[in-house]
């Protein structure tokens, strides 16, 4: 099968690197912009967990935590023995000061197979907008993946 | 059947109802197939869910769905209906039409 291509995204955020590693690092930070739970154990071999809407869980291991610069972890979809199982593909993001107390944010999602990604792809861009928000202190608002519910305001149970 | 209508009103969770009808599919399975989050696919699963039109199945940790045809019973009934009800009018406007054959 053909290699597929990385994900590549970055986002200028206005706080400096110090700040924004933390919310990599800090389940009570990470969950303002990604998740309902958030378990990471932030040094190499480390767990990292994150709970995102009740449902779907990623599961993967810190690779490097070098503060306030870079931080790598595994990820994969937790129950899942086929597309992306844990541990099987690799974020990688690096963060550089920029500007008067800003940061440059590179994020670098690899070995993901070719049909997810696009959908991860669409995940980064949505939730490194929040992270965007939320790291200067701002509030990104309730994450609209982050519960079950549709967002057409009716519950998907049986009448 | 008004929440099996808005469960198939959308592009998405229509798709992921054909690809059902193939056979059982992991959520994995479903997302890969689709340019979207993971837990938007899991909002659509649990639209469709909610509505009848599909099952789930716990396998391990392994979430597994198929399609629940009775889901759509209560929709086919109600078309149905408005089918064999288009085809007696058209039956009874043929069968006085025909004799006299004359124009309108």
């Amino acid at each position: 099968m053909k290699k597929p291509r990385p994900i590549r995204r970055e986002i200028s955020i206005a706080a400096p690197p110090e700040v924004v590693f933390a919310f990599f690092t800090d389940p009570a930070k990470f969950i303002l912009w990604l998740g309902r739970v958030a378990e990471l154990d932030a040094r190499p071999g480390g767990v990292f967990r994150v709970n995102i809407n009740g449902r779907d869980v990623v599961r993967g291991t810190f690779l490097e935590v070098v503060p306030p610069r870079r931080v790598v972890f595994t990820w994969g979809w937790e129950g899942e023995e086929s597309v992306v199982p844990p541990g099987s593909t690799r974020v990688e993001v690096t963060l550089a000061p920029e500007g008067a107390g800003g940061t440059r944010l590179r994020l670098t999602h690899t070995g993901l197979p070719e049909p997810s990604r696009g959908g991860h792809d669409e995940g980064w861009v949505h939730y490194l907008a929040r992270l965007g928000v939320a790291a200067p202190g701002g509030d990104p608002g309730p994450d609209p993946l982050g519960t079950l519910e549709t967002k057409h305001g009716w519950k998907s149970g049986a009448s | 059947m008004m929440t099996a209508l808005r469960a198939l009103a959308e592009p998405r969770r229509l798709e992921i109802l054909r690809l059902l009808k193939k056979g059982e599919m992991s959520a994995g399975d479903i997302a890969a197939r689709f340019r979207v989050t993971r837990p938007a696919i899991s909002q659509h699963l649990t639209v469709l869910r909610g509505a009848g039109l599909i099952a789930e199945k716990r396998d391990g940790t392994r979430r597994l769905y198929r399609i629940r045809p009775a889901g759509l019973d209560g929709l086919r009934e109600f078309l149905e209906d408005f089918w064999d009800r288009g085809l007696s009018r058209l039956k009874r406007a043929s069968e006085t039409a025909a004799p006299s054959g004359r124009r309108r």
